[in-house]
């Protein structure tokens, strides 16, 4: 069954300027897919699309309940969204206090959110965050912060908006170790394409408001002219940059 | 630091406080905030030449402070803006009141300086009792206590919100204005010319990120209420509290304690 579906949704900040030009595509329960496109390509715009943030036109399904505002409720409690800006994420004064907002809100007992909180810090290697201030932690710590607060409410479907920047590499692949134990679905906006070849099979390509490509991750990212013609470069990992040292000329 | 990011810090370390541990922090929200708003209406109902009977309101704050391990002295610091007014609230009594109701000695007071310092001491004794209120209690665990009481969703968001948008305000002009001197080394304050778009930049991006900010709190589920705040129940302790602390409150107000205690030494 689609777990997402979008057809023919259209959207403009400003009229002229299309930002999601007739894009039509659906991601089935279960598929872990990455969305990539240079800066401005409209991958977050899509993303607010698909939770009611935006008014677009077309239609948009999410665990075949349309996108609408009677049915917000339902969307937004199937899908939990990591916002781009973790600033924007959190609101309550302590990362416990962030994490339990959620689930609580969301008719469960506060005994098993609390259990449920202390889980998703032990298994983000989050504990020492706890009880710890929001507005004093570091760009890193707060991003996890962010990630685990979105963990915690165990969405049926996870939209990240670049999950790993700010991240430092053990944080980073902690982060991929999570992201591969979770078996929900996920659509993952970034472009740490080395993160999108180890954590999704499918990748969607975004260029202007359109899909420029789909299919599995392992055959666009080694696409080098795809890539480039859509002002992306190969993932590191496929590269084999040599990098030149500026200390050894 | 900056000022604004000093005001910033300042309204932050509220949140500190409120979660801090004490005897009083561990009460229902409801408890305290019945027992405040029940603090305020006696003390501010005292007759204005009613000095000696207001005195002994006194007793609440002071025990609070005591009990919630806060400093008196963090209230005052934290209110100095706002103190200044209160004091000057009854200023021009003593001029407009000139009748002699009271001598000690030789000196003849008019009610108006009695008028004055009841007034006086009453705006300072409520003010430190709303302030115990907000330093023991967290902000959404008032709007749930608000919530108990049926005041209407939209006022119980409303009062939340304002909490949350005066510091994210407040940290947009720290943001901006530090990095407005760093590109502009040397500089005074910010320079007139660029006070327009400073303004319009301010109001856009903190209207921006307030709009962020409650989109993430719907995103998780919030539609006005407070279940999350929620976890301190009226304990037998929050009725003892309140029960008796309303009680002395009442008798207080009905009998002019230190007359009686003083007449029994007579
Ligand atoms: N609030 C807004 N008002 C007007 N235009 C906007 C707004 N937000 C984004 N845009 C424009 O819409 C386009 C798509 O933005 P979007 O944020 O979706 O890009 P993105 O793919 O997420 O980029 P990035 O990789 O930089 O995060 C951009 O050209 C951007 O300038
Ligand atoms: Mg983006």
């Amino acid at each position: 069954m689609d777990m997402i579906c979008f057809e023919d949704v259209t959207f403009a900040y400003e009229k002229e300027n299309m930002v999601l030009d007739h894009l039509s595509f659906s991601i089935k329960e279960g598929e872990q897919v990455g969305l990539i496109g240079a800066n401005g390509a409209g991958k977050s715009t899509l993303m607010k699309a698909m939770l009611g943030l935006i008014s677009y036109e077309g239609h948009i399904y999410v665990d075949g309940q349309e996108v609408k505002p009677q049915n917000y409720a339902a969307v937004r409690k199937t899908l939990g969204y990591v916002l781009q800006d973790s600033d924007n994420q959190m609101f309550m004064p302590t990362v416990f206090e962030d994490m339990i907002f959620g689930p609580v809100n969301y008719g469960m007992s506060r005994e098993e959110a609390e259990e449920r909180v202390e889980e998703t810090l032990a298994r983000m290697g989050l504990l020492h965050l706890k009880n710890r201030h929001n507005y004093k932690l570091s760009g890193g710590e707060k991003r996890m912060a962010a990630i685990a607060t979105i963990l915690a409410m165990e969405p049926k479907g996870m939209l990240m908006d670049e999950p790993s920047t700010a991240l430092d590499p053990r944080n980073r692949r902690r982060l991929i170790e999570v992201l591969n134990e979770l078996p929900v679905t996920k659509l993952i906006a970034t472009h740490d394409l080395d993160l999108v070849l180890e954590t999704c099979d499918r990748v969607l390509l975004l260029d202007d408001g359109k899909i420029a490509a789909d299919g599995a991750a392992g055959e666009i990212l080694r696409d080098k002219e795809l890539l480039e013609r859509h002002n992306l470069e190969l993932p590191f990992c496929l590269a084999g940059v040599r990098v030149k040292l500026r200390s050894d000329t | 630091m900056n000022k604004t990011e000093k005001a910033l810090r300042e309204i932050q370390a509220m949140g500190e406080l409120a979660a801090m541990d004490s005897p009083i922090h561990r009460l229902a929200p409801l408890a305290k905030l019945l027992v405040t708003v029940a603090y305020i209406f006696v003390t501010v109902s005292f007759s204005k030449y009613d000095m000696t009977g207001l005195l002994i309101m006194i007793l609440y704050p002071v025990a609070g402070y005591q009990l919630s391990l806060i400093p008196v002295y963090t209230c005052f610091y934290k209110l100095r803006i706002v103190l200044p007014l209160v004091c000057a609230v009854g200023i021009f009594n003593p001029f407009f009141d000139r009748g002699i109701v009271m001598t000690l000695g030789t000196v003849s007071i008019s009610g108006g300086v009695i008028s004055m310092l009841t007034l006086l001491m009453k705006g300072v004794f409520c003010l430190m009792a709303s302030f115990l209120l907000v330093a023991t209690t967290s902000i959404e665990e008032i709007c749930h206590a608000l919530r108990q009481l049926h005041v209407p969703k939209i006022l119980t968001s409303l009062l939340l919100l304002t909490w949350r948008y005066v510091s994210l305000l407040l940290e947009q002009v720290s943001i901006m204005t530090q990095s407005y001197h760093l590109r502009a080394p040397g500089q005074k304050g910010i320079h007139v010319s660029a006070w327009g778009s400073f303004l319009g930049q301010l109001i856009l991006r903190s209207m921006d990120r307030a709009a962020a900010l409650y989109e993430s709190m719907e995103l998780r589920g919030f539609h006005g209420d407070f279940y999350y705040a929620g976890q301190k129940k009226m304990t037998a302790a929050s009725w003892l509290y309140m029960v008796v602390w309303i009680g002395l409150f009442i008798l207080m107000r009905a009998y002019n304690l230190p007359q009686i205690l003083g007449s029994l030494f007579v």
